[in-house]
């Protein structure tokens, strides 16, 4: 069992979190070509490497948020704090559901 | 092949003359190359009288800087490949390369059950054809597999998965597939460890019986294939690690991607051109295939096993529940093996986990509560090359000459023998195959997804 560094809740146990796979972003459904769907829909990085992936604090703070995880050795890198600017998103409570942009579903730099 | 002598196995009346000239021409073989022996009876009673050493049972080979085809990974998946390439269509000059050791990967990490009731008429067609392959291959191969065919139940412990079991046995009847679903107390029959009573959290409603199923010993599938392959005249390459695969013409850097084609392997031992080469890797499948610019919907998943200490037989047949996320089947040594569904967590990682562990014995307990003061052995864990459809991905690519057999996520031991058949067939007439045709790379982008999640595996 991991301990996920969740950026409110602080180290939580793995079954508290759902891991969503690699974060990529949607592409704009209105000029997606089919290709461009399958890709979105089925393909995945799938390194034995670093990896930035989307999270769910499900039994916590139901948050969305990207994490980056080896997936060899199963670290974290960097984790975010609360109030942290990645990319052009800060990590604040995203309503579940709620359209827009995920929080740091863009790839930046971390501090 | 001085070994033709041993038509005698089959001429059993006539065997007592027929193996003094068996034992000269083996004598006089031997001095010449210390080379392929037929197990039986006979040999076993001969080797034991004059104690002579058994040869190895395939060779080592110097690496050769060309072969026709490459083979990426020794399991029974890369080895039925090769020994079909060599005994069906003649192409004998074939490489098999593997980082580790034969069958060191998923084939000896796997729970050994094989089936074919599966969800989708393609499926279906499929695993039953690997089935009829389990059923032969103790001759096919001449060694023993302990194919022990004691059939196999899937139980349903609710409405819903009652349905979905109606449906399965429907499915393979209209296949010819020997499938039914039983109640119960025909369940308690079966096996009559199990808890059939109202008590359980998830009560046992009813089953799918599918007589033909069974367990196999899946170290000798690997080494019976490696064997025959071996005697054919394929190249068995241990510890040989593909560190890129060459292209020229394609796209991407290097002449990688779509367009180009596989002019060879590098790997630690050196470079070999090859103008075919195969990945039947799991676990490493995508990264494999990225090496020649290929991406293939995949995620990497480890699944973890556990066994026993050995008991008296109890367990007559494979139990298995989708709901509980747990199948087990007694060995012939008497220990009880567990497998689970997939672990949660996308990782390249094979450490077990003690929530495994604890999961695993709730699961079981309630199943059998009999078995409470069992003490496991030893757990396990092994990697699962998991696509989103939950069947695998077969045949040709975007690149000319490199062609996958991965992906087979936590089933793939059991439909090894036809996947080598049929990807042998491939290779050597260049045309898909009728029986593989719905597991093509395409199918993500034209979404023709074969949807075997229903049962493939326990995990949902």
């Amino acid at each position: 069992m991991l301990l996920v560094p969740c950026p409110n809740c602080g180290p939580r146990n793995q079954s508290d979190l759902r891991l969503l796979g690699a974060a990529v972003p949607r592409p704009n459904p209105n000029t997606a070509t089919r290709a461009e769907w399958g890709e979105y829909l089925y393909l995945r990085e799938n390194p034995a490497d670093w990896l930035q992936e989307t999270w769910y604090c499900r039994a916590g703070c139901r948050t969305y948020f990207t994490l980056e995880r080896h997936q060899a050795t199963n670290e974290f890198r960097n984790p975010p704090m609360p109030g942290d600017k990645v990319g052009n998103s800060t990590y604040t409570t995203i309503t579940v559901g709620s359209s827009g942009k995920q929080a740091g579903a863009n790839e930046g730099d971390r501090k | 092949m001085a070994l033709n002598t041993c038509h005698i196995d089959t001429a059993i009346p006539a065997a007592s003359t027929l193996d003094f000239f068996y034992t000269l021409a083996m004598v006089s073989f031997r001095r010449s190359n210390p080379g392929p022996v037929r197990y039986s009876a006979g040999t076993l009673a001969k080797k034991g009288l004059s104690g002579d050493d058994w040869p190895r049972v395939w060779r080592d080979h110097e690496l050769k800087s060309t072969y026709d085809v490459v083979i990426i990974g020794g399991g029974v998946h890369g080895l039925a490949t090769a020994y079909y390439l060599a005994t069906n269509h003649g192409i004998t000059n074939v490489a098999v390369l593997d980082k580790g050791y034969l069958g060191g990967g998923g084939s000896g990490r796997n729970t050994a059950i094989v089936r074919s009731n599966y969800l989708t008429p393609e499926g279906v067609a499929f695993y039953d054809r690997s089935l009829t392959l389990y059923n032969s291959m103790a001759a096919d191969l001449n060694i023993n597999v302990m194919f022990s065919e004691r059939g196999h139940m899937t139980l349903a412990h609710t409405d819903s998965a009652l349905r979905t079991m109606h449906w399965r046995a429907e499915v393979n009847k209209l296949q010819g597939i020997d499938s039914s679903v039983i109640d119960p107390q025909e369940v308690k029959k079966l096996a009559p460890s199990l808890d059939v009573s109202s008590h359980p959290r998830y009560p046992i409603l009813g089953a799918l019986h599918h007589p033909p199923g069974g367990i196999i010993r899946h170290d000798a599938v690997v080494w019976g294939y490696a064997r025959g392959a071996d005697h054919a005249g394929v190249h068995l390459h241990q510890k040989t690690e593909v560190l890129d695969i060459l292209c020229e013409g394609g796209e991407l850097a290097d002449g990688k991607g779509a367009g180009g084609k596989v002019t060879g392997v590098r790997t630690n031992r050196g470079d070999i051109s090859a103008p075919i080469v195969v990945n039947c890797t799991a676990g490493w499948g995508s990264l494999i295939s990225n090496m020649a610019g290929v991406k293939l919907p995949i995620n990497t998943h480890p699944l973890e096993a556990a066994v026993t200490e050995p008991v008296k037989v109890f367990l007559p047949t494979v139990v298995v529940s989708g709901s509980l996320h747990v199948y087990v089947s007694q060995t012939d040594r008497g220990e009880l093996v567990f497998g689970a569904s997939v672990d949660p967590l996308a990782t390249y990682s094979m450490r077990g986990s003690l929530s495994f562990t604890e999961e695993l014995a709730g699961h079981i307990l309630e199943l059998m509560p009999g078995i409470s003061k069992m003490r496991l052995l030893r757990q396990w864990a092994g990697l699962c090359d998991m696509t989103p459809d939950y069947s695998p991905i077969m045949g040709f690519t975007p690149v000319e000459g490199h062609l996958t057999d991965v992906g087979w996520g936590t089933y793939g031991f059991k439909a090894g023998p036809v996947s080598g058949e049929q990807m042998a067939e491939c290779i050597a007439t260049q045309q898909t195959p009728k029986l593989i045709a719905p597991f093509k790379l395409s199918r993500f982008e034209t979404g023709e997804l074969v949807g075997e999640k229903g049962a493939a595996a326990v995990g949902h």
